[in-house]
């Protein structure tokens, strides 16, 4: 045990002093969060009148595409009203209604399809800005870093920016008629978008209510950024894990740091377990402050509690054992870090992490379903945000399992002797 | 006679088709410096980190201290007691040199003052300095340093100025001699002739996994050197013809200078009276046989700066 601590301390003071370290473990996830809220949050002071025609009708309009319309209304910047499905010439139907001193038209069209193009197309967004994200963080971080340091983030960007390319464009669903003259359009425009990559959250804040309608707290309104919060957390306790351990692992092995340390006394249980720690601690501290930013910049509610301390640790034993068995098969550092990100950044976006399963696309639920980050960050939803008991514990037996089960081939790929 | 502390019987190290090791037999001796010289792929470092306990043997019989090293219970034993500065030594870059020596240190139950070793090895400037901002010859000093932290009674130092320049080279040598001093018992390996000349007390000539000559230098050198060398700088052809008609080995050289092997100390006296009567006025200068002779003679090669035969 003694040893175990040493090695943790000796770990995570390495890595509490590369710059490249805390840039993807903290940095970079407290901006996304900052960028997530900002853009999904919604919200606006003034007020556009707004005319909608919804033709994604199914003999009622569908949910998404009124729940869509219910958000735009929610954003409480617009004054929406409603243009028949048979009306053809929206323009002018919108002029005969505002009259001869109405203002400027602005009219919202939603095809048919919506629904189905809205489902495949908010991965895209999410993709598109994270990837910037992390571009402009770069941008602002790399005259602080060294060749290394450089060379890492770059992988890191560069997987990201794959991952987004190789990804279908969102198709048009939406039709947006605005003056040319009309000095808001801008701002119309953005908001229109942004409520179009958001309004599902919107939408399940809706469901929560109702969910919460049986339990005999039913006051408790639960808005975007609180399904953000504990998503960002899990993702980034993911890509610490798969990402972190299994580029600092290869690193040491590739140096001969981990062969000088199997010289000593030290045993490889010991060893494994003071990364394990040191994991810990870095996704403790990333919690915190995730979760101090989410206070101070959007007053978000989240809750940490003794569950969920206990559910951060156990992902870290999950999310490192991937690291120590993905570092225990592939040898090369550059392959090792290709191969993490390739495998963390598909996975932070096909999982539940940022968006609800139950509003992906049936094949995207099945993918969703079979990655152990869907089951942490709804597990870490439950204890923090919903405090949902049976979530805790299905989610935390099934995290618990496949924790076991990968810090043990973890232990076993890893090898302490040479051949 | 000294203790053995390391007895090696017949070591074998097969890794697929390749016999790296092959059939190798030697001891280390309590005090001593011992070397391995040998070019690179020889099988040093296999056979050196067999002996650690980090690599299984094929066959034979390896044992420290008395210990079995394919033991496990025995390899806890050596562990305790040996300190090692591997190949391509490197430690956590963002540490300080005394985070790095305390965390090698924090392994072992019984360990030295890292100050004290940190003193020892004459870097107590850089001890907060981080091991990614020290030079290579440093980085060595420091793994040096690590290695004898636990207060080890044998320390093994595979090609540990390897990269070196000439000048850190000697820092690394002159912390080997103190290492002597202290009465540790080392194991070097290296593919510098002079490197092995210069530190060790015995040499183990290796090649292809084997081991073509083992003894202390100067017995190699008077077994294995050849002839000493009279040279005349710039004695020229007349003299050159003069001294070839009495001393069959007489070259010349395009600079004019002559070279007089000599077989022995008798036959050196005698050029050197024949110089005499002649009335000598140049310089000369005797060169006697030095390791990388006995490797020529008995490897038939050299050993390239990069550690390649040729
Ligand atoms: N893990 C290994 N697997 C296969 N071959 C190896 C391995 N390690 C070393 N070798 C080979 O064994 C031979 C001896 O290597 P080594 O002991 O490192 O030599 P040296 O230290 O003298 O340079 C070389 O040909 C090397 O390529
Ligand atoms: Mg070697």
């Amino acid at each position: 045990m003694r040893r175990t601590l040493i090695i943790f301390k000796a770990v995570t003071k390495n890595w509490l002093r590369s710059r490249s370290g805390l840039f993807f473990s903290i940095m970079f996830p407290v901006l996304l969060l900052l960028v997530f809220g900002a853009v999904f949050g919604g919200g606006g002071t003034s007020t556009y009148s707004l005319f909608i025609q919804n033709l994604d009708v199914d003999g009622t309009p569908t949910p998404l595409s009124e729940g869509f319309i219910e958000a735009l209304n929610s954003t409480e910047t617009f004054a929406i009203r409603t243009i028949p499905g048979d009306v053809t010439d929206l323009r002018s139907y919108a002029r005969d209604v505002l009259g001869p001193l109405g203002g400027n038209i602005r009219v919202l069209a939603i095809s048919e399809g919506f629904q189905n193009d809205m489902l495949n197309g908010t991965l895209k967004v999410r993709v598109g800005i994270s990837y910037s994200t992390l571009q402009t963080v770069y941008e602002y971080f790399e005259p602080f870093l060294n060749e290394t340091e450089r060379m890492a983030m770059q992988q890191g960007i560069d997987q990201m920016g794959q991952y987004n390319a190789s990804l279908p464009d969102r198709k048009a669903s939406l039709t947006l008629i605005l003056d040319a003259s009309d000095q808001s359009s801008g701002i119309v425009r953005s908001i229109v978008m942004s409520v179009a990559n958001a309004f599902n959250y919107e939408l399940m804040g809706a469901r929560n209510i109702v969910n919460f309608e049986e339990e005999p707290f039913t006051e408790r309104q639960l808005r975007t950024i609180d399904f953000y919060l504990p998503g960002v957390i899990s993702a980034f306790i993911m890509t610490n894990g798969i990402i972190g351990v299994t580029t600092n692992t290869t690193e040491f092995k590739r140096r001969g740091i981990i062969k000088r340390l199997s010289i000593t006394p030290l045993g490889k249980l010991e060893w494994i377990l003071g990364n394990v720690l040191s994991q810990t601690l870095l996704n403790l501290m990333l919690t915190a402050i995730i979760i101090v930013v989410g206070w101070l910049a959007f007053n978000a509610q989240a809750i940490p509690d003794i569950f969920s301390i206990v559910f951060i640790f156990i992902g870290s034993v999950l999310f490192s054992g991937i690291g120590m068995v993905l570092s225990g098969l592939i040898k090369d550092v550059e392959a090792a870090s290709a191969i993490g990100n390739a495998i963390a950044f598909p996975m932070m976006f096909l999982s539940g992490a940022y968006w609800p399963v139950e509003f992906m696309p049936d094949y995207m639920q099945t993918i969703a379903k079979a990655l152990p980050l869907t089951y942490f960050s709804e597990g870490l939803r439950s204890a923090m945000i919903y405090k949902y008991t049976e979530g805790i514990i299905i989610n935390m037996a099934i995290v618990s399992v496949l924790a076991a089960v990968f810090i043990i081939i973890g232990s076993l790929v890893t090898r302490w002797k040479e051949k | 006679m000294a203790k053995k502390v390391v007895e090696v019987s017949s070591l074998v190290k097969q890794y697929g088709d390749l016999r790296a090791v092959d059939g190798i037999s030697f001891e280390l001796y309590e005090g001593e410096v011992f070397a391995f010289l040998g070019p690179n792929g020889a099988g040093k470092t296999t056979t050196v980190e067999i002996l650690e306990c980090i690599r299984p043997l094929t066959s034979g019989s390896a044992k420290v201290f008395g210990y079995d090293v394919t033991k496990r219970e025995d390899a806890k034993e050596i562990k305790k007691r040996i300190g090692v500065l591997p190949q391509d030594f490197s430690a956590l870059d963002k540490l300080s040199v005394k985070e790095n020596i305390d965390l090698i240190g924090g392994m072992y139950e019984k360990k030295l003052d890292t100050m004290e070793v940190i003193k020892l090895l004459d870097v107590e400037d850089k001890a907060n300095e981080r091991f990614e901002n020290l030079s290579g010859g440093l980085k060595q000093r420091v793994g040096v340093a690590a290695a004898l932290v636990n207060d080890p009674q044998l320390v093994f130092l595979d090609e540990p100025t390897t990269g070196l320049d000439p000048k850190a080279r000697r820092e690394v040598w002159s912390v080997m001699e103190n290492l002597k001093k202290l009465g540790k018992t080392v194991f070097l390996t290296s593919h510098y002739m002079e490197e092995a000349q210069v530190l060790a007390d015995r040499i183990a000539i290796i090649n292809k996994g084997k081991i073509a000559v083992i003894g202390s230098s100067q017995d190699l050198i008077s077994e294995y050197g050849g002839l000493k060398v009279l040279v005349v700088r710039k004695g020229g052809k007349e003299m050159a013809k003069t001294l070839q008609d009495r001393f069959g080995g007489t070259t010349l050289n395009h600079n004019g200078d002559v070279f007089v092997k000599a077989d022995d100390v008798n036959e050196m006296w005698r050029v050197l009276s024949t110089l005499t009567e002649m009335n000598l006025t140049k310089e000369i200068e005797i060169q006697t046989p030095t390791i990388e002779d006995v490797f020529l003679k008995v490897v038939g090669g050299r050993i390239t700066e990069e550690g390649e035969l040729t």
